[in-house]
């Protein structure tokens, strides 16, 4: 084994010159390794990311419908479109809707419920229990739960024999009612990973400023709204970002669960966007819908990384 | 080192190869969306190997909403399939054919019609400017299915010739605990088969003009229509349109009557239904006798690119598709008619249908709705159809009709009539 001596004295001989120049040759060298490793993982998120991300945005600007227009330069018009189109202004409504209530109601019962389970008998079942929902495929979700709310199913058999009177609601056939039928859905099958991610947050506080508080006489309501919340912030910016960019992604559970509902078409701007596209043949307006989508993804996600540097900031 | 690469290359080459189908070199592949049919596609595929040398390989995309991206992307991208079908009416005429990708089918036609297999009628919904661009894949007329045995415990003995005594029907399986009609607005789409099938038996002129902006969704002959569907609701005529499960549902007997295209009749077989049993047909009267003899019908249309048809095999395949022998096939495992008059009728029902017709020379066919829409409108405007059928109030009719109007008059406004 070469000593501190021994390198010395292998500088001196070569003197520092050449040490430097055998430097940039091995770092040049290890560029090329690198490079040789990462062109797999650059080459397929270019063709399978980066290009059809591309392609969408340039046929955002075509006049592409059904078999024509692929080839013709449409300047703005499918923006111009979306921003007046009423169907848009729905889709877009009934989005933000979905997005706040698939934000508020899963990270509000999901906190809740970590700190109810915490520390209690059994933790680890009740836990199993409440994440099941999120291990099974959205779409079979939509199946059952249609089943569910069908006229003659699980909940109107319920209610009639709570109530003693015969009830047939269609509850994924009317404006009141779906939309709020499919929330809960989305609810009983994510709460469960926004119950473990909260749990993962809270493990990861610190107990000794708490005890300090308690010691110093803080009540539990004190303790959680000036000791565990603020550490709790940056993982609950998390979960809220990733309950964001779901929520204006989602798609399956509102295509299976409303496809018996008239107003199915403008239920989200991704349902809308199918609708447009695959359903109309509107493809360049379809790609249009779907680079506000992406923009609206970014932005999020950009407000979120702020955020979570301004919290970093502020715990350290 | 370098051979035992090139071997495992190979390998995994004619592994992806055999992964990825099974057509080879001199097959003709038959691209379409009905899944369901795959089999039955394949049976008169298979047919058409043994007896022309040429076999025929269906490739199912499925839904039919990821298979028009298909076909759409493919023609705009210019590799228009050699082989494939689509559906008739508007987007057939104005959208398909106008791409020019589409073979003139003159020459093939001429001499169906003139062997007697085709009578001009198959034909018609795939002319255009007196040109002919696609063969049928089938060509399905709308009926009412009934069930016999239910129509005898209600003391029905005869299928009803006149508007009147199918109202009569109906309110006799009403007094007998027997719910008439069965209706759903199951996959979103079936909210147009009631509405269409009373515009045609009570003002089938007013019907075509819907298809071209002469008439109006809130004028009086679509005003008439509803006020009869929206009293045939108050009746307690229909199943719970929420049901979707309409086959079943008819089959278990929760409706003794269901008006849908001849190819469900291979659904309502499925479902445990017998021809001469408890399934057979009738061709609905009309409720103004001035309408005239007539009935919806739905073709789908087999097509071949230019490019397709100057190939002998795309060709010596289409022309096998079209003989007796596989008409008689494809009508034998999927119970579709044709249009092919020399094949042997693919059950009771049809070949009943098919006569009523020949026998009156007068009979007209009208287009089914949901192609005669321009494919813009087809999608909002068979959901206002279905919220009429899940709250049939005066109320929502008026609705119903407001809001397809306001769509249809701004789709007028700026395409030509």
């Amino acid at each position: 084994m070469a000593s501190a001596d021994d390198d010395r004295a292998i500088i001196e001989k070569l003197g520092y010159e050449n040490l430097r120049r055998s430097e940039r040759a091995l770092r040049r060298r290890n560029f090329r390794i690198a490079l040789l490793f990462m062109t797999p993982a650059v080459l397929l998120t270019s063709i399978v990311l980066l290009l059809p991300i591309a392609f969408n945005i340039y046929l955002s600007f075509t006049r592409w419908e059904r078999f024509k227009g692929l080839d013709q330069f449409g300047g703005l018009d499918n923006y111009r479109l979306l921003l007046n189109h009423p169907q848009f202004e729905t889709a877009f409504t009934s989005t933000v809707i979905w997005v706040t209530a698939s934000l508020i109601i899963p990270v509000g019962l999901g906190l809740l419920l970590a700190l109810m389970l915490r520390g209690i008998p059994m933790e680890g079942t009740f836990k199993n229990i409440i994440f099941l929902p999120r291990v099974l495929a959205p779409t079979s979700i939509g199946v059952i739960w249609f089943y569910v709310y069908a006229p003659h199913g699980v909940l109107n058999s319920a209610l009639t024999l709570i109530s003693g009177d015969p009830i047939d609601t269609g509850w994924l056939y009317t404006d009141q009612t779906t939309m709020p039928a499919i929330i809960a859905t989305y609810v009983w099958q994510n709460v469960g990973l926004v119950m473990v991610l909260l749990l993962l947050g809270l493990a990861a506080i610190p107990t000794d400023p708490i005890e300090a508080a308690r010691m110093d006489g803080a009540s539990s309501r004190q303790v959680f709204r000036y000791i565990v919340l603020p550490l709790l912030t940056p993982t609950l910016l998390v979960v809220s970002m990733l309950s964001i960019l779901a929520g204006f992604g989602a798609f399956d559970l509102l295509w299976v669960m409303g496809i018996s509902y008239p107003g199915q078409r403008t239920l989200s701007l991704s349902v809308y966007m199918y609708f447009v596209g695959f359903n109309k043949g509107s493809w360049a307006y379809a790609a249009a819908i779907a680079v506000f989508l992406g923009a609206i993804s970014i932005a999020v996600t950009w407000v979120q990384a702020l955020l979570q540097a301004r919290a970093e900031r502020l715990r350290s | 080192m370098k051979s035992s690469l090139y071997k495992v290359l190979l390998v995994a080459a004619a592994v992806t190869a055999t992964g990825v189908g099974s057509a080879y070199a001199g097959d003709v592949i038959l691209n379409h969306d009905k899944n369901f049919w795959s089999p039955q596609l394949q049976a008169v595929g298979d047919l058409c190997g043994t007896k022309t040398g040429v076999k025929i390989v269906q490739q199912a995309y499925s839904p039919p909403d990821q298979y028009k991206a298909f076909i759409q992307s493919s023609i705009a991208s210019g590799n228009t399939p050699d082989m494939f079908t689509w559906w008739s009416g508007v987007t057939f005429r104005d959208d398909l054919v106008a791409t020019g990708q589409i073979a003139q089918l003159d020459d093939v036609w001429a001499d169906m019609l003139k062997s007697g297999d085709f009578k001009e009628e198959s034909g018609a919904p795939f002319k255009i400017d007196g040109h002919y661009y696609a063969v049928p894949l089938h060509f399905n007329r709308w009926v009412m299915f009934y069930n016999p045995e239910l129509f005898k415990k209600a003391g029905i003995t005869a299928e009803p010739k006149t508007w009147d005594e199918l109202m009569s029907d109906a309110e006799k399986l009403k007094k007998a605990g027997i719910t008439p009609f069965v209706t759903t607005t199951q996959d979103g789409w079936r909210g147009f088969i009631w509405f269409e099938e009373l515009m045609i038996r009570t003002n089938p002129k007013a019907y075509l003009g819907l298809f071209n902006g002469t008439t109006h969704y809130d004028g009086p002959e679509v005003r008439k229509v509803f006020q009869i569907w929206g009293d045939m609701f108050a009746k307690g005529y229909f199943t719970d349109p929420r049901s979707n499960q309409e086959m079943q549902d008819f089959a278990a007997g929760k409706g003794a009557m269901d008006l849908m295209g001849e190819w469900a009749m291979g659904l309502m077989k499925d479902a445990g239904m017998k021809i001469g049993k408890d399934l057979d047909g009738f061709i609905t009267p009309d409720v103004d006798p001035a309408a005239g003899p007539g009935l919806i019908f739905e073709a789908s249309p087999l097509v071949l690119s230019v490019a397709g048809k100057a190939k002998p095999d795309v060709t010596t395949a289409l022309k096998c598709w079209i003989s007796t022998d596989a008409a008689a096939k494809w009508g034998e495992v999927s119970g579709n008619f044709m249009g092919n008059v020399k094949a042997t009728p693919p059950n009771a029902v049809v070949s009943k249908v098919s006569d009523a017709i020949a026998s009156d020379k007068s009979t007209q066919l009208y287009p089914r709705w949901w192609e005669a829409v321009p494919a813009e409108l087809q999608g909002e405007s068979v959901a206002a159809l279905n919220s009429f059928m899940l709250n049939p109030t005066p109320a929502t009719a008026e609705k119903v009709m407001g809001d397809i109007e306001a769509l249809h008059k701004q789709y007028w406004a700026t395409h030509k009539q």
